[in-house]
């Protein structure tokens, strides 16, 4: 062979070579593209969103803050009730308009709706539907977002489909990203060297030349790096992109791909988001003018962002409508009424922080199939419990709460913060078990340990309630072991306590009051008089109790046990007193309703139902409340009534050994509410509950209800109301010197009376009231 | 002798009063409008809701019901008649297991609020025998219904109380 043949030879060998690595390359982009393409194209996170605030006539909007929840919701205010649309509204003094925007919901989506709303002072006095003049009893607010459960790259995005988006939005970013998009097969070669020439007439680089196709390819399986293999990869990916698939899917892949800006740490992606984010509505609502804004920040989103720089977003938004107009995508009239609009931005809305201790738990709560990954991308919308408002005010009272005590004790101060005295505050509503707020930290960016349900601490005197349901309730026929009307010794106790030191406990300011009644033992909270009477019903029976009630953690079977050495977390306390506040019937802990997937119309996937048992008798319930009550109205929770606040309440304060916690759980009718404080390291922080964490609570209770709690603790049938000797606990009879209200189960009533008559009780009622007015009409046989 | 005579007429009159009360005229049954402009402003907005739901009920748009229930608890947790009308919702399934505890705390709350009468309690032993029938129970079911039906004959003949019934 001669050597013009073997180079000949060599050559096609080259080539063969070349040809068999190109097609390879080929391959291998083409797999990389279909692998993508098929599966699922977007991780996209998983919303948690709130309970919606209903509004109604008689509410005060003031108290709930409705202008800061229309905030936060993107409502804008217009100047004007006429040219209201979806999203906007119009206050005056005593009237206001809102056009609500429409919303999804599993199992009752609202349609956006034109309402009225007739004011007097703070209160909404009428409600009415502007289009039908019809009288409403309700409304809802869309639920307000929550947050996000984010997998490493902090990418929000909300997923659109290209025919629900209106067509302009399409026009407006092809007339100024990619005109000749729906020509070109991925590449555009006259761009390309339009971009060339304008670059070499100005001696660099100042304008590119990528299609919609590549700026795609290039966000979706791309490094930003700017080389001549990573164009060529770019640009062969483009065509193969384009060959494969619609130019509908590409563009719909492009609208929920692009980056758009960012909302605090997190990056917005997609016009479903950014539509959301800049005009506070879904992007199926986009005006022409909206389209053109949107169209226009994709150049650059932090230098045009239209929050910031309005000037430049206003002005590359009119190029954007020009353009439009160029290619007749839409008319002069459309094109001058667009020039001439305000930017007219949605409150920027900021993702609230303060509910990740709640997210936690709902994740916590959700089934095992729902995995980490699953919650980071399969972009689940998750209608909580949570209301916001609610959550807001838990946060501030937490964190404002222990910041004061730390301007007042400075010796709490810790300069690390992973060391800094901590706190825990929980809201429930008794009744359904929802949970309406939950803060497990003073902030959750320095620590994210959950400590209303991750800290198991000694729960002090708060769990002395249930010491005292188990003496309050009878045991099938037999008679409870103890009524109100039964004397408690505070004298000093000594408990052997074998192969140890005899157990002596002392109360709180180690001073002794010899008989006690029940009530004063537990308003003052006597722990010398209740472990007397824990050793009298025994340690099973207060097992049982908590049991019941919604305890989970494992109990010491010790003579302790009533004051509280029990470890228990916030949560089980606050569902044990959801359960009294429930009149005996315990609730199961409730953090969502429905779980749904949020590109669809679907059904809801998965759903919490509501759920409670009664197991606790109403009536021992009952008798134990009004204890409780004694202890807000007279005893070491006086502080709430001293601060002002009304109604109905009933609570515990708590403290547990060398004051390292502190501790107040309490309720109204409608809501049950738990503070701790201490450290997460065990520590004395020197102040009992009634100093740490009844503030925090006093605090919240009051922002909550305004300061005047509602309904009342309603005595059910079997509980009878009599005059006692408080100093006997004898019946007080009409001549009796000293008489005190007091509360029984039927049957249960003291059988002594004051003073002593014959040695035999009067028959119910004797006392005075109906029965003693007849006696005396008819000539009874008392004598 | 004089005093005596006059409290034993006022006892009487007080006793025929309280008779009177207590014999309703038949067929006459609990409905939950009835009570949409009473209580404070929660209330009556949780009444609204708890209609809006037995109207959601009547049209055969279940979930829908069941949310407009949800509200009206979220709105006033103490209001009986929302856990009435679940109770309903429930009773003739798919998941009437369900209905018992909303007839307790029904119960619990009407006889707390002093509003459990005989109209009420057809309505609880109807429903709960109705929730025992599509369970399957029927010997404890039919005991149930038998009361009901003495309650509230023109409602509960059929063993089962419609949405509409208790709208």
């Amino acid at each position: 062979m001669g050597l013009l043949g073997r180079g000949s030879l060599l050559l096609t060998l080259l080539a063969f070579v070349l040809g068999f690595y190109l097609a390879s390359s080929v391959a291998h982009l083409d797999r990389v593209v279909r692998e993508r393409f098929a599966g699922q194209l977007f991780q996209v996170p998983s919303r948690v969103l709130s309970a919606p605030t209903i509004l109604y006539p008689g509410l005060d909007w003031k108290h709930i803050d409705l202008p800061g929840v229309l905030a936060r919701l993107g409502y804008r205010e217009q100047s004007s009730a006429q040219v209201l649309t979806a999203g906007r509204f119009y206050w005056t003094r005593n009237s206001a308009r809102i056009y609500l925007q429409a919303f999804e919901h599993p199992t009752r989506p609202e349609p956006e709706r034109n309402v009225s709303f007739q004011l007097s002072g703070s209160r909404i006095e009428e409600i009415h539907d502007v289009s039908t003049g019809r009288e409403l009893g309700a409304v809802l607010l869309e639920p307000e977002l929550v947050g996000l459960y984010y997998g490493p790259n902090r990418k929000q995005q909300e997923l659109v489909k290209i025919d629900k988006v209106p067509e302009h939005l399409a026009d407006a970013v092809i007339a100024v990203e990619d005109q000749r998009f729906l020509d070109h097969h991925g590449i555009d070669p006259r761009r390309i060297l339009g971009a060339f020439l304008a670059n070499l007439r100005a001696g660099q680089i100042r304008e590119g030349a990528s299609t919609l196709t590549q700026q795609l390819v290039k966000n979706f399986f791309l490094t930003p790096e700017r080389t001549y293999r990573r164009k060529i990869q770019e640009a062969t990916m483009a065509l193969i992109v384009e060959a494969r698939y619609e130019k509908r899917a590409i563009l719909e892949a492009y609208f929920n791909e692009v980056y758009m800006g960012r909302r605090g740490a997190t990056a917005i992606h997609g016009m479903g988001e950014a539509s959301r984010y800049y005009f506070g509505k879904p992007a199926a609502k986009l005006l022409v003018e909206e389209s053109a804004l949107l169209a226009a920040i994709i150049q650059g989103p932090n230098g045009l962002s239209p929050y910031r720089w309005p000037d430049r977003a206003r002005e590359r938004r009119n190029l954007v409508l020009d353009r439009m107009l160029g290619q007749g995508k839409i008319d002069a009239e459309q094109h001058a009424r667009a020039i001439a609009s305000e930017l007219r931005l949605a409150h920027a809305t900021h993702e609230p922080e303060d509910a990740r201790y709640f997210l936690d738990l709902l994740r916590q709560q959700l089934p095992e199939v729902y995995t980490q990954e699953d919650l980071e991308g399969e972009g689940l919308r998750i209608h909580s419990t949570l209301d916001m408002r609610l959550q807001a005010l838990a946060s501030k009272s937490l964190r404002e709460g222990l910041e004061s005590l730390e301007r007042k004790y400075p010796e709490l101060v810790r300069e690390d913060v992973t060391r800094q005295l901590q706190g825990c505050i929980i809201a429930l509503r008794p009744q359904t078990g929802e949970v309406l707020a939950l803060a497990g930290g003073r902030d959750y960016r320095d620590s994210q340990y959950n400590r209303c349900t991750q800290a198991n601490r000694p729960a002090g005197s708060v769990f002395k309630p249930v010491a005292y349901l188990a003496a309050l309730e009878p045991r099938g026929a037999r008679a409870p072991v103890m009524t109100l009307a039964d004397r408690l010794d505070d004298s000093p106790l000594e408990v052997p306590v074998a192969g140890e030191e005899p157990w002596r406990p002392e109360n709180y300011d180690r001073e002794y009051n010899g008989e006690v009644s029940l009530r004063e033992a537990l308003e003052r909270s006597l722990n010398v008089a209740t472990a007397r009477l824990g050793l009298e019903i025994g340690a099973a029976r207060i097992v049982n109790m908590a049991e019941r009630l919604g305890i989970e953690s494992r109990l010491p079977r010790v003579p302790s046990l009533p004051l509280g050495v029990a470890d228990l977390t916030p949560l089980e306390v606050s569902r044990a007193y959801a359960t009294l506040a429930n009149g005996g019937v315990r609730p199961s802990i409730r953090t969502y309703e429905d779980v749904v997937q949020a590109d669809s119309d679907a059904n809801s996937l998965l759903r919490r139902e509501i759920d409670f048992e009664r197991t606790v008798e109403a009536g021992p319930v009952y008798l134990l409340t009004s204890l409780l009550e004694g202890v807000v109205d007279r005893g070491t929770g006086k502080g709430v009534r001293l601060a002002g606040l009304r109604g109905p309440i009933a609570g515990k304060t708590g403290t547990s050994d060398d004051l390292r916690d502190a501790w107040f759980a309490g309720f109204t009718p409608e809501l049950v509410v738990v503070v701790w404080v201490g450290f997460d390291e065990p520590q004395s922080i020197g102040l009992p509950g009634s100093q740490a964490a009844l503030p925090i609570w006093i605090q919240f209770l009051r922002g909550a209800t305004g300061g005047q709690s509602r309904g009342a603790f309603l005595m059910p049938p079997g509980v009878t109301r009599l005059d006692i000797d408080p100093t006997t606990g004898a019946r007080a009879l009409a001549s009796c010197p000293r008489k005190q209200p007091e509360y029984f189960l039927e049957g249960s009533e003291p059988k002594k009376t004051c003073p002593e008559w014959g040695g035999q009780p009067d028959a119910p009622g004797a006392a005075d009231g109906f029965g003693g007015f007849l006696r005396r009409l008819f000539g009874g046989s008392k004598k | 002798m004089l005093k005596r005579a006059l409290a034993l007429c006022v006892l009487t009159a007080f006793s025929a009063g309280c008779a009177a009360l207590g014999s309703l005229p038949r067929g006459s049954s609990l409905r939950l409008s009835e009570f949409v402009n009473e209580g404070d402003p929660a209330r009556r907005a949780s009444m609204r809701l708890t209609l809006n739901g037995l109207d959601e009920d009547a049209a055969g748009h279940f979930d829908q019901a069941r949310a407009s229930y949800e509200q009206a608890l979220r709105v006033d947790p103490l209001n009986p008649y929302a856990y009435l009308a679940l109770a309903r919702h429930y009773a003739p399934g798919p998941y009437p297991e369900r209905t018992e505890s909303y007839l307790q705390q029904t119960e619990a709350l009407l006889t707390a609020q002093d509003q459990l009468d005989d109209r009420a309690r057809a309505h609880i032993v109807g429903l709960r025998g109705q929730a025992l029938w599509t369970q399957g129970y029927s010997a404890e079911a039919s005991s149930y219904l038998r009361q009901a039906r003495h309650l509230a004959p023109g409602v509960w003949e059929d063993g089962r109380l419609d949405a509409a019934e208790l709208r």
